[in-house]
Formats: C-alpha cells, sequence, structure tokens
C-alpha cells in the first residue's frame, strides 16, 4: 500500500513538472513562427542539405524533397524530428532545404 | 504440392512481368527524381568541398595579397553558386505566411502471398492498410496517430490503434511524448517494422507480437539527443502502464488504455552515434506484473497454465520483470547491416483465477530473441536500371523461450530469411523471399515459406 502511494506521488510529481516545462514553450513557440515567413537563407540549405543526407536515409530510403509540398514537409520534418531525435536547429535546416528543392 | 508449384510460378511470374513496366515508368518519372537528387548531392558535396577550399585560402589570405585576392573572388563564387541553388525550384516555397494549424496524411499499405511447407493452404495475404495521421499546431505540437486495418484468416476486418500520441517540444534537447506510443525498446519496432521500410515480409522471430520486444505502451516519454563534440548521444525515457500477464500465462507487451496493478514499469533506450552511420544502442525496461485481468465485460476463467509449486517457493501475487537489449546499426549508402538483442526474464508468481483464488502458479519465464541482418541496394552495381533497383537481404535469427512450453514450442525457433527485393521508388517495393523456420523442439516439423509482397509507404 505505501509503495502504491510513493509511486503516485512520484507519477504526479513527473506529470506537473512536466507540463510546467511545457508551458513557456507556447509562448516561445509563437515567436519562432513569425520569424519564419522570410526568405530562406542560403548558408542554412547547404546545411540542410547536409543533415539531410546525414540522418533521412538512415531507417528508409530517402525521399525525394518533390514528394511532397511545403505544408507537408513542415509537418513530417517534425514528426521525424521526434522519432529519429533531431536537433530542432537540424530539423529547421532539413526544411529548408527540401523546401528550397521541392 | 503441384498445386503450390503452380500458383507460386503464376505469381512469380505475375511478379516478374509487373516490375519492367514498373521500371519503365520510373524511369521517366522516379529516375528523374532520383536523379535530380543525386545531381543536388553532388552539388552539394562540390559546394562543401569548395567551402573547405575556401577556408584553407582565408587562413593563407593573411600572408599574400594575391591569396585575398583568389579567396575574395572564390567566396564571390560560392556565393553566387549557393544562391544559384536556394532558388532551385524555391518559387512559391515561401509564399504567402505559414498556417498556425497543419496536417499531413501518411501511412502505408502491403499485400502479399504466402506459400510453402507450413501448416494450412498457401494463400494471398490481404495484409494490411495503415493510415497515418500529423497534426501539428506551430511549432507547438504534434499529433501523431496511426490506425491499423487488417482481415483475419476468417473474413473479419479488425482495426487497431498502433500509436496515438502528443510530440511536445520542451527545449532544444527535451520533448515530452505522452499517449500510446512504439516501444522505443530497440529498432525495430519504432523504426523498421513498417512494410515499406522493413527489407523482409515479417518480423523477426521474437520482434512482432508476442515476443520479446514490446510493441508498444501507454504513458509518457521524454526523448532527445545531446551533441557530444562530433558525436551524439540520444535517449528515451519512458513511464508507461507496462507488461501485463496474457490469457495463456505470457508476457503482454502492448499499451493498454487501464493498467491492472499500480506499478508503472520504467523503461528506454540509449543511443550513440561514433559516427552519423555507425548507432550503437542500449535499452532497459523493468516493471510488475499481477495475474491475467479478463478484459472488461469478458468474465471468462483465466488458463494462464499452471506448474508444479516448487518446493519451499516463496513466490507473491505479483512478479518482477525486467528486460536489457542492444542494438547496432551501420547504414552507410547502399549497404544497411543490423543487429538486435533482447534478453527478458519475469520471476515466479501466482497467478490468481476465478476458480482458485490462491492462484495458479507460473514459474519464471525467460525470453531471449535477436538477428542480424544486411541488406545491398545494387545501385552503383553496373549500368542496367534494373539491377540498379535490385537488393538483396539476408536475415538470421533465433527466439528462446525458457519456463513456457506451449509458448515455446510456438514461438521458440531459429529463423533464416532470404530474399530479393527491386524498388519501384524510394518507397515502393516488390519482395520476393524465403524463409525457414526450425522450431528446434522435438515433433515440431520445421516450416520452408516462400513469400512475396508489394508494400507502398505514402
Ligand atoms: C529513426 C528512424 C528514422 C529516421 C532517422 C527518419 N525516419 Fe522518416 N520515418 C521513419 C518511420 C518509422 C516512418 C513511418 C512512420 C509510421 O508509419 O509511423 C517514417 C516516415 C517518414 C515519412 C512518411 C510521412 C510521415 O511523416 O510518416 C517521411 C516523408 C519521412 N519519414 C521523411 C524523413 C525525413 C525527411 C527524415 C530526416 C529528417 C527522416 N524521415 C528520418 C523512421 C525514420
Amino acid at each position: 500500500m505505501k509503495t502504491m502511494k510513493n509511486n503516485r506521488i512520484w507519477i504526479g510529481t513527473t506529470l506537473v513538472v512536466a507540463m510546467l516545462a511545457a508551458a513557456p514553450l507556447a509562448v516561445a513557440g509563437s515567436d519562432d513562427n513569425k520569424n519564419k515567413a522570410s526568405k530562406p537563407d542560403p548558408m542554412q540549405v547547404v546545411r540542410g542539405a547536409k543533415a539531410w543526407k546525414n540522418n533521412c536515409g538512415r531507417c528508409h530510403n530517402l525521399r525525394s524533397p518533390k514528394e511532397l509540398t511545403d505544408e507537408e514537409w513542415d509537418v513530417s520534418v517534425t514528426h521525424m524530428r521526434v522519432r529519429a531525435n533531431l536537433l530542432p536547429l537540424e530539423a529547421e535546416d532539413i526544411k529548408a532545404f527540401l523546401k528550397a528543392s521541392n | 504440392m503441384r498445386k503450390t508449384l503452380f500458383l507460386s510460378s503464376a505469381i512469380a511470374i505475375v511478379l516478374l512481368s509487373a516490375i519492367p513496366a514498373g521500371a519503365q515508368t520510373s524511369t521517366s518519372t522516379e529516375e528523374g527524381l532520383s536523379s535530380a537528387n543525386q545531381a543536388l548531392l553532388a552539388r552539394i558535396e562540390k559546394l562543401e568541398a569548395e567551402l573547405v577550399a575556401l577556408r584553407a585560402s582565408v587562413q593563407q589570405s593573411a600572408q599574400t595579397a594575391s591569396a585575398a585576392k583568389a579567396t575574395a573572388q572564390s567566396a564571390v563564387k560560392t556565393v553566387s553558386t549557393v544562391q544559384k541553388l536556394a532558388k532551385v525550384g524555391a518559387a512559391g516555397a515561401y509564399s504567402g505566411a505559414p498556417s498556425d494549424a497543419k496536417w499531413h496524411l501518411a501511412g502505408y499499405a502491403d499485400v502479399g502471398f504466402v506459400g510453402g511447407d507450413m501448416p494450412g493452404p498457401d494463400s494471398f495475404v490481404t495484409g494490411k492498410f495503415n493510415p497515418g495521421f500529423h497534426f501539428q499546431y506551430k511549432d507547438l505540437l504534434i499529433f501523431e496517430s496511426e490506425l491499423e486495418f487488417s482481415t483475419t484468416s476468417d473474413g473479419e476486418t479488425t482495426t487497431e490503434l498502433e500509436y496515438s500520441q502528443f510530440d511536445i517540444p520542451i527545449n532544444d534537447y527535451v520533448t515530452l511524448v505522452a499517449g500510446k506510443y512504439l516501444s522505443p525498446i530497440g529498432q525495430f519496432q519504432e523504426r523498421l517494422h513498417p512494410s515499406w521500410i522493413n527489407r523482409i515480409q515479417g518480423a523477426p522471430a521474437g520482434f512482432g507480437h508476442d515476443g520479446v520486444q514490446p510493441t508498444s505502451d501507454t504513458g509518457v516519454q521524454l526523448r532527445g539527443t545531446v551533441p557530444v563534440g562530433n558525436t551524439r548521444f540520444t535517449y528515451a525515457v519512458a513511464l508507461g502502464n507496462g507488461p501485463q500477464t496474457t490469457f495463456e500465462g505470457g508476457v503482454k507487451l502492448e499499451g493498454v488504455s487501464k493498467d491492472n496493478n499500480s506499478n508503472k514499469s520504467l523503461g528506454g533506450r540509449i543511443g550513440f552515434f561514433a559516427l552519423p552511420y555507425l548507432e550503437l544502442g542500449g535499452s532497459y525496461l523493468t516493471g510488475k506484473v499481477s495475474g491475467y485481468a479478463p478484459p472488461v465485460g469478458h468474465e471468462e476463467t483465466p488458463v494462464t497454465l499452471a506448474a508444479d509449486v516448487p518446493v519451499g517457493s516463496s513466490a507473491q501475487d505479483q512478479a518482477r520483470y525486467t528486460l536489457w537489449g542492444m542494438d547496432a546499426a551501420y547504414t552507410k549508402g547502399a549497404l544497411a547491416a543490423r543487429f538486435e538483442y533482447l534478453n527478458s526474464h519475469r520471476g515466479a508468481f501466482f497467478s490468481p483465477t476465478a476458480d482458485d483464488p490462491a492462484g495458479v502458479f507460473l514459474p519464471r519465464l525467460g525470453m531471449k530473441a535477436w538477428y542480424g541482418q544486411v541488406s545491398y541496394r545494387m545501385s552503383n552495381v553496373g549500368s542496367s536500371d534494373f539491377i540498379h533497383n535490385l537488393e538483396p537481404v539476408v536475415r538470421y535469427g533465433q527466439f528462446r523461450i525458457t519456463g513456457h512450453d506451449v509458448l515455446r514450442e510456438e514461438n521458440a525457433q531459429d529463423r533464416f530469411n532470404l530474399g530479393l527485393n527491386y524498388w519501384l521508388a524510394p518507397t515502393i517495393v516488390t519482395k520476393a523471399g524465403l524463409e525457414w523456420r526450425d522450431f528446434r523442439v522435438a515433433g515440431v516439423p520445421s516450416e520452408t515459406l516462400y513469400q512475396f509482397q508489394i508494400a507502398y509507404g505514402f
């Protein structure tokens, strides 16, 4: 019974901490989005191409940038960022490369 | 047997005749794409080389004025090339402000045929249709889910929720995952099981349902990456509802929506990249399991297979379950070599039944499995497009079970696969293969299967 209670307190605390940690993100997230509407930086495209080559063929074949639209790449690369444990900066570079090449 | 031969040759002919057709269409579309890719890669590599040269010349430029001039010229050249590259197809890429909510429909499907020396007749298999949904709100979160539709042998359609999770990036190094997720233990489930990724028709022995590798769990995960110099570590730590006891007294390693004991499982995986194409991983999972609990609405009595209670046994009504494993992947260019090993134990315990509240005794259960797989895409062999699209693959693995005779007889085996895949596009593959299953239990005959499959990831 005691372990059950300890367990609960522990899980509860973990969940609360995780939720609180996520909160500031709401603000940060919306800021990020605004900066993005500008033109792609050529160096970012080059970095993205390299990161794409190094990371995106590890589990499955590399897909052609032409397979998806810009908006689809946005979603899919976020999806892959989580699956492949990529850094957010790498994911942004990869998106820039894919969008510049589709 | 003759029928089998006839059927299989018919299928082989159909597959073979489909290939050149695919190859032809792919010359105009797919070939174009991949050569565009290659051109792009070649260009990038050239640019990288130029940048390195540029850096070297920057160092020298401090010494001589003429070197400085050359540097300036090459810098101008590099920048203009890079700008040109950025323009390739960029028209419209950034047109309009991005919308806040975006989504993407993806997934995969496969169909196939299985025949050979095995119980039951040769048959066409409907395979699976797995639609995947991804919804993203700004950079705040992404919700991803995948369903699996398949048809049972008696014609019923089954639907399963493969996973359904929120991914919330917390900072550069941590993402919070909450919901039902594919198990991060090992590699096969999380990364390789979709049929357009898997090089063989099925999972390695012990890596599918009723295996050692957990398929999914429900809970929370923290995951991310930590770069260290030129190398990097990746991690996933998961707190989930954890394993349960199956009807037969085995261990169920699938995400459930309601835990049957208050003890959560804790597990995860750490990966290490010495090089971008060489990954080593270690996994661990621990939790407690209780007796079999019938699903809500089913008052059936569990038939957990009881064994004699050893004299002096101090077994409880719960047992500890632990799993550890190692994996490795080398994926450079056309070559992919993978290895995974998993080893799990569940202690002895009493599983209560409706008839016997004291519980039936389930002895200690040990399960371990491993496989090694090598595939080679012949994209650099010869000059024929047909050959470039071929990919031979070989896989060998073993699955061992101790402490449960029925599970052992049904599942424990050595499994050897030989296959030849033909890629019509980067995510469309036709697979032809042979599978030998040696059950290694006296009286259980070994099986030889030939398998065909077409898979498409979209
Ligand atoms: C850790 C292994 C892994 C890596 C690395 C990886 N992918 Fe994937 N990818 C997958 C898996 C697994 C799926 C199938 C997802 C599913 O069906 O649940 C997938 C699916 C996809 C899809 C189909 C649409 C979707 O989002 O499901 C696209 C497109 C894709 N990956 C692109 C990429 C790109 C671009 C990269 C590099 C940033 C990448 N992948 C890196 C494992 C990986």
